[in-house]
């Protein structure tokens, strides 16, 4: 599968590989080449995606947003890189590079994840376990939103 | 199995509540191309599956569908809190609070409730990553237009979100019948279904 991606940077980030002599009657969508650009953590959860050259928004508005606001919207945003990579490795197993950044990622969430839980309460039920009462039972739920709410 | 995350995978902070615009969203949570829809589609089909790569893109897949499931109920929560008398009789949410009052129920806005025959799994390995590439075209499209129809900036954001990842979606779909295609007959992708079939 590797050989079938040949750089093809000339044609742009937002372009990707098609095979010369494509098979009649099978439905073609083009790899997304390795090396493609990437937004910083916090703009690719704002964004939705971590490839700018899929970042193909609706009436092509850019709508300003900044959706990390708190210590946990910076974990959803390292965990939502590790989301994107995961699927990006699932068709591209043998890229190194992406590869290398995954794991990279996963250090970094396993990290902020042991500081935020430890500051503000369980993630998953287990965490409870660290703390000298039960928990887990603590409001806000994730559905919950009061504004000047908790968190 | 699965272990539940006490988060949301993006933020959802709706200020004004507006039970117009929740009976609307409603059908990402239950309608015929819904997050319900997409998370059972996916996780249901990988099981046919005959190759690793396959297995795994639909079960990564599915996985994020259930919390994009979760982000849905949230918004249609929020939008519902602490609604007046005059609210509940809003026209197109008062049909919806007769039967559910303000609980979260997997429905069509159009009142049709969650169907399974809205979705497919044909054991097939061509015929379930096309109809995955056309789930996340017509998932973008209820997207597309709950854009048209919100001004809500609190919802919109959250929509944009969501929208965004049926394009990336889409993407590793169609990567993945190509990567499908190389393990089969390479003249003749349609000789044997490799799902069912042994080559």
């Amino acid at each position: 599968m590797e050989n079938e991606m040949p750089p093809a940077q000339q044609c742009g980030d937002g372009h990707g590989t098609l095979p010369e002599c494509a098979p009649l009657s099978v439905p073609f969508v083009p790899f997304q080449q390795t090396g493609s650009k990437r937004f910083e953590t916090n703009m690719a959860l704002n964004h939705g995606t971590l490839f700018p050259g899929l970042d193909l928004p609706f009436r092509s508005k850019a709508e300003p947003t900044n959706a990390v606001q708190s210590a946990l919207n910076e974990l959803q945003a390292l965990e939502f890189v590790i989301v994107e990579l995961g699927l990006y490795l699932d068709t591209h197993q043998n890229d190194t590079e992406a590869f290398a950044l995954f794991r990279q990622y996963v250090d970094m969430e396993s990290q902020a994840r042991k500081a935020y839980t430890a500051r503000f309460g369980p993630l998953r039920q287990t965490d409870a376990a660290d703390g000298r009462t039960y928990t887990w039972l603590k409001e806000p739920w994730p559905w919950n939103f009061q504004e000047g709410g908790a968190k | 199995m699965f272990i539940y995350e006490k988060k949301l995978q993006y933020p959802v902070k709706i200020k004004n509540t507006n039970p117009r615009l929740a009976a609307l969203v409603i059908s990402q949570y239950g309608g015929p191309d819904g997050e319900l829809g997409a998370s059972l589609r996916y996780l249901s089909q990988r099981y046919a599956m005959p190759y690793p790569e396959l297995k795994g893109l639909l079960t990564d897949i599915g996985t994020e569908e259930l919390g994009h499931l979760e982000m849905i109920g949230a918004i249609v929560h929020q939008l519902t809190r602490n609604l007046t008398e005059e609210q509940i009789k809003t026209a197109g949410f008062d049909s919806y609070f007769v039967d559910r009052t303000t609980g979260v129920y997997p429905t069509a806005a159009s009142g049709f409730p969650y169907s399974a025959a809205s979705m497919a799994v044909k054991g097939d390995v061509i015929a379930d990553l096309t109809e995955d590439l056309a789930a996340e075209q017509k998932a973008r499209v209820t997207y597309d237009n709950i854009l048209r129809l919100s001004d809500d900036p609190d919802v919109n954001d959250v929509i944009r979100f969501l929208r965004e990842r049926e394009i990336v979606h889409f993407q590793r779909f169609g990567e993945a019948i190509r990567l499908a295609k190389e393990k089969m007959d390479q003249r003749n992708v349609y000789f044997i279904n490799p799902a069912f079939d042994k080559p």
